[in-house]
């Protein structure tokens, strides 16, 4: 998996990603595509820094009580340092997940979520598994196989999609793995699959997607699979 | 290529802790980062209860986990930053009750991705002279722009920026990577 990364979250996004101050749900996006992205894993490095750099130079709290702070000094040496068991919490590495009889490779940061549970809906070419990540929007991997198209739809909300297998192509551009596509409100736009590749997604929603054409209106109350 | 390994103060004061349990080395850190943490978390909570247990926490995981710092991928007050971070998310997330989801462990990772060639900055000198990206450059954040004025317009080697500023050649080098990253997304917008 050499290709290159094309489209990025943007500098304000990581910005706000590394100062902590993203929304949950969409730093988990965020998060994913620098899995998947070299290039923004060093921006993220160097915002760091930057963020090390204010904190090493900012002021000290006007107001201390030292009895207080020496008590809190106290009570942190009293306490054992933590052995290698300990120290390793984080999900390491990717995950496999499974639909039918196919395995796809999903980045780190979405590891513990998908263990905890990929419970696939399917509809004729398109699966959907929401993820257990509890906030305000949906947090779902969207499965499309080859030769697929999404009808046409407009946005009610924020549309993160971030294409973790395969490709996938709109009337803007043509997205590959670790390729992040955010849409906005009032966007239009009709994704699909290549004729010989599928696609597996992650995608974060803030509303329901809603499709604009003809007999495709059907799909509005069959948002769960979407959404 | 090899990384840059940071020493300074801080630096060598984690690694005391990490090693020996030095307990005079931590109250050093101790002493110049939990005020600082204090105002931080004043910052972010605007409640000195909660600004408080954000301290206490993250100096805790300081002295826990000092093993885990490495000075080949950033600074001391880099890696205090991030677990005060992370611990300020966390415990928003705890106050709103939200069990089996997003933690700070998810989002942010603390290991080592592969290494990665650093990508030439040489075929921007003569762009950037261009009118186009004179109003981009301007709007750069202060800190880069002065670094980009120094090396790009004076012409001065990464090293006597350093020297000049009094800031680690790691950070002349990474704050000129985000403002060449700025100017280029700048550009793409102007492009499409
Ligand atoms: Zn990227
Ligand atoms: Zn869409």
């Amino acid at each position: 998996m050499t290709h290159a990364v094309k489209y990025h979250p943007g500098i304000p996004l990581l910005e706000q990603y590394v100062e902590g101050t993203l929304e949950a749900d969409v730093a988990l996006a965020v998060s994913a595509h620098i899995d998947l992205c070299p290039h923004c894993q060093q921006l993220c490095l160097d915002l760091s820094a930057e963020q090390g750099l204010m904190l090493e130079k900012s002021a000290p709290a006007a107001e201390l009580d030292a009895t207080d702070l020496d008590q809190m000094l106290a009570d942190i040496m009293a306490q054992p340092q933590w052995n290698g068991r300990e120290l390793n919490t984080q999900p390491q590495g990717p995950v496999q997940v499974q639909l039918k009889d196919k395995t796809f490779t999903v980045p780190r940061a979405l590891a513990r979520l998908v263990e905890q549970q990929t419970k696939w809906t399917q509809l004729g070419s398109i699966a959907n598994a929401k993820l257990p990540a509890g906030d305000k929007r949906h947090v779902s991997l969207l499965y499309i196989d080859k030769d697929t198209a999404i009808p046409q739809h407009t946005h009610k909300g924020l549309e993160i999609t971030l294409v973790l297998s395969g490709r996938i192509v709109d009337e803007k551009g043509s997205y590959g793995v670790g390729d992040i596509l955010i849409n906005t409100p009032d966007d239009t736009h009709t994704p699909r699959t290549l004729p010989d590749e599928d696609c597996l997604c992650l995608s974060v929603l803030s509303a329901p997607l809603q499709f604009n054409k003809g007999i495709t209106r059907l799909l509005n109350p069959l948002q769960h699979l979407f959404y | 290529n090899a990384p840059e390994i940071r020493t300074g103060q801080w630096e060598d004061a984690l690694s005391f802790v990490a090693v020996h349990q030095d307990k005079a080395a931590y109250s050093e850190l101790f002493s110049y980062f939990a005020p600082r943490l204090k105002a931080f978390g004043m910052k972010m909570f605007g409640n000195e209860q909660q600004a408080l247990e954000m301290v206490q926490d993250t100096m805790l995981n300081v002295w826990r986990k000092a093993r885990l710092f490495d000075p080949s991928r950033g600074c001391a007050s880099t890696w205090i930053f991030t677990i005060a971070r992370n611990v300020r998310f966390d415990m928003l997330r705890k106050k709103q009750s939200r069990k089996d989801d997003i933690s700070a462990d998810d989002l942010w990772y603390d290991g080592n991705y592969p290494e990665q060639e650093d990508s030439g900055s040489h075929q921007w000198d003569t762009v950037l002279m261009t009118e186009k990206l004179a109003p981009h450059f301007d709007r750069l954040p202060e800190a880069q722009r002065l670094v980009m004025v120094k090396v790009y317009l004076e012409e001065k080697s990464h090293q006597e920026v350093s020297d000049e500023l009094a800031i680690p050649l790691g950070t002349v080098k990474s704050r000129i990577r985000l403002a060449l990253d700025r100017l280029r997304e700048a550009l793409d917008d102007t492009r499409s």
